[in-house]
């Protein structure tokens, strides 16, 4: 009389809060989750394998299209793989410049991650702040490349041109009134009770599990691995820069919360001292007309917003394009945690974690 | 004077029909209010034009409105046409039913939550007396007196909250004849919510039951504004805060809107419902909205008095206008829970299923019992 069955469910790919077109197949008890097992490959356009037959300078416009709420730093992590390989050095100015925008893309990652996380947990309204701010680094990265999203920011080599007039103008004016509203988002979120018991202890994941599966980025620092490759195997100019790696110790979904909020304080930090310290000089390197790679092989990681994000290249003798290109992507890795984090728990937690994943389905499937 | 019973039954539907026209113009102005509150929280402008080309009907609405946009105030009340839009959109959407949906309840569900949801209107009292006389001139039912509520009867909260309770069933009925998973979950937790929720919730009106000693809607209004002893400020002082939280969870309003989580369960009960059938579980749930505000406007806000929580006792009778009671300041207090609705659905994120459960159970259930206590303590000394 009493059959106890488990009902499949398939959360995605067409769904309010998969963030794309990530499909999970779920097994519930009720509401509980028995069985979690993501299914990803529907964004899968082959982007390594079409950089392979892309000179160097077309590949970089595939790497926008990979983390598209991070193109910046996709761009960042390319161009310097790409001068790695060829041994280009880059001009002073160039770097503090790729270091200032690739900062203002991780506060932009961190809110458009802020904003959907919210919303899934029900709280709208701090999509529509986050945005507000959002908006305004996107206005920053349009005056200097043009691009909003999809930006192709940097150049093999250091920059296309040097910044706008009135760039450090503009990206001063959003750092002054941007800690305010960081400061917003807190009273509307952390003390919030309802906030709290959503994500307090949800979405556990241990830091010898993050290790084990490869996971970085703000999940492991909420792990209490204070892992950040900007201090670890500084690239750009970080190695100049003044600033804390922020962990918490519970690896739940609240501290992943502080951790990214913290990193943009200090995001905004990095960025102000890009500005005050920026050096005089040529913005890029002197290339010749047509870039060809030696035998060589590297592997370049920087941290994006979400994690480790590593372009490894090989190249052959003067090779126009990449004989080998591969990429670690932060989003894809960190997906493997999911059934990890959610199996045995509630459904509404398994959205809860798919936010504080903050995966992007463009790297994830690439 | 005696009315026939042709006067009786011409007066009550004119009363009813004068309800529902209250109904019909409040749930759509609503849902405009909804946009502009939400919007407002949010740094936006919401609702100020219609879809619709530059063309036509639609093109001229939206031209007036572009124009409106230069006025200060006027430019707020630009969007006031969605609601117009809204209501045909729904009447004329095209109704899709599941081909394995069960047929006859798929139709049921939505008569079964929008029926309880309107007839619960006919025990609630706007005014406690006579709103006015009709002129002599008008048939039938010319010289008579207008009442401020539909009929008095005698035990209209157990009334209310009977039918208010039998709503639940065409979400439930509703989610199960969709023959659809993700309203399969939405309408087992629309269950569980209310049930568990149906508890405190009555335990937190039986406060003001207890104080007065009456099931009459009239009579209750009227004592709790005016008629209690000081002490009573407490237990209608915490049984209004247990009331309007467990009127939120019966409504299913965030943060408590579990059985249609957007971003877990798409739309929860109602995802396979479309044009009307949709329309009237969404009028239900706003009516159910109007009905939580004015039971706690009535029973704990002083109704149709100035002053709330039975403070009302301390205005002398030399404040006139103020101390007399008035449609106007029920209304005026039934808009205001209703602006708390959407304010709360801008600030608050959504609970979870089991914390649901557990604040339910666990915090509203003892603490409304404990402030049955108190009301009980309260009259026992009067």
């Amino acid at each position: 009389m009493f059959k106890n069955e488990e009902l499949e469910i398939n959360l995605g790919p067409q769904h309010p809060s998969t963030h794309g077109v990530l499909r999970v197949k779920l097994r519930l008890d009720g509401e509980t989750v028995r069985h979690c097992y993501p299914v990803i490959g529907y964004l899968h356009r082959g982007v390594e394998k079409i950089c392979e037959n892309k000179t160097f300078f077309q590949g970089q416009v595939w790497t926008d299209r990979m983390d598209y709420v991070a193109a910046v730093s996709n761009n960042l992590g390319w161009a310097e793989a790409i001068e790695k390989l060829m041994g280009i050095s880059v001009p002073r100015r160039a770097k503090y410049i790729r270091t200032l925008l690739t900062e203002l893309n991780r506060i932009s990652s961190h809110l458009l991650w802020l904003g959907t996380h919210a919303m899934d947990i029900g709280a709208m309204t701090v999509f529509l702040y986050a945005f507000r701010e959002r908006e305004e680094i996107l206005d920053v990265f349009e005056s200097f490349c043009g691009a909003r999203l999809t930006t192709t920011a940097f150049r093999i080599g250091g920059l296309r041109d040097d910044v706008p007039p009135g760039f450090e103008a503009k990206v001063q004016a959003f750092l002054d009134r941007f800690l305010p509203c960081i400061d917003e988002y807190e009273d509307l979120l952390t003390e919030n009770r309802i906030w709290k018991k959503r994500t307090i202890g949800v979405a556990p994941i241990s830091a010898e599990e993050c290790l084990a599966m490869g996971v970085t980025g703000p999940v492991l620092r909420a792990a209490g691995v204070p892992y950040d490759i900007r201090k670890a195997f500084p690239y750009a100019a970080y190695d100049e820069m003044q600033f804390e790696v922020p962990t918490r110790m519970e690896a739940d979904t609240y501290a992943r919360y502080l951790v990214r909020l913290e990193e943009m304080r200090q995001s905004h930090r990095i960025v102000q001292q890009c500005l005050d310290g920026m050096p005089e000089g040529a913005v890029m390197a002197k290339l010749p007309k047509i870039l060809k790679s030696e035998v060589a092989e590297v592997y370049h990681p920087i941290e994006a917003p979400k994690g480790e994000l590593g372009y490894y290249l090989v190249g052959e003798k003067g090779g126009l394009n990449p004989y080998r290109f591969h990429v670690r992507g932060p989003s894809f890795v960190n997906l493997q945690a999911l059934p990890k984090m959610t199996e045995g728990k509630l459904l509404a937690d398994v959205i809860a974690a798919i936010g504080t994943l903050d995966v992007v389905l463009g790297e994830v499937d690439r | 004077m005696q009315m026939t019973l042709t006067q009786t039954l011409v007066m009550a539907l004119i009363q009813i029909v004068a309800v529902l026209a209250f109904i019909f113009v409040v749930v759509p102005m609503l849902t405009f209010a909804e946009r502009k509150v939400i919007g407002y929280v949010q740094v936006r402008l919401g609702a100020t034009r219609i879809a619709g080309g530059r063309k036509g009907l639609t093109g001229a609405v939206n031209k007036i409105m572009w124009w409106m946009g230069h006025f200060p105030v006027i430019s707020f009340f630009r969007g006031l046409p969605t609601f117009m839009a809204d209501g045909i959109k729904l009447v004329t959407k095209e109704d899709i039913m599941p081909a394995k949906a069960d047929k006859f309840v798929f139709w049921l569900a939505p008569i079964l939550c929008m029926v309880p949801a309107f007839a619960v209107f006919a025990a609630i009292t706007f005014y406690p007396g006579v709103l006015g006389v009709f002129p002599t001139w008008v048939p039938i039912v010319g010289g008579l007196p207008v009442d401020g509520y539909i009929t008095d009867i005698n035990v209209g909260l157990l009334y209310i909250l009977g039918l208010a309770s039998v709503g639940v069933y065409g979400i439930v009925l509703g989610a199960w004849a969709s023959n659809s998973k993700y309203p399969l979950l939405g309408g087992l937790r629309s269950a569980a919510q209310v049930i568990s929720y149906e508890v405190p919730l009555t335990l937190s009106l039986l406060a003001p039951v207890i104080l007065t000693g009456s099931l009459n809607f009239k009579t209750m209004s009227v004592e709790l504004a005016t008629g209690m002893s000081p002490w009573a400020i407490l237990p209608l002082f915490i049984g209004f805060f247990a009331y309007i939280t467990c009127g939120f969870a019966e409504t299913n309003r965030v943060p408590f809107d579990l059985a249609e989580a957007e971003s877990e369960l798409v739309s929860g009960f109602h995802t396979e419902y479309t044009g009307m059938k949709f329309g009237w579980f969404f009028l239900s749930e706003y009516t159910n909205m109007i009905v939580v505000s004015a039971l706690a406007s009535a029973f704990f806000l002083g109704g149709h008095y100035f002053l709330p929580f039975g403070f009302q006792q301390f205005v002398p009778a030399s404040w006139g206008w103020f101390a007399q009671p008035h449609l106007i300041f029920f209304l005026l207090k039934v808009f205001f829970l209703l602006f708390v609705f959407l304010w709360v659905r801008a600030t608050l994120p959504r609970y979870r299923y089991d914390q649901l459960m557990s604040v339910g159970w666990k915090y509203f259930i003892p603490l409304t019992l404990v402030n049955l206590f108190i009301a009980g303590l309260v009259r026992f000394m009067a």
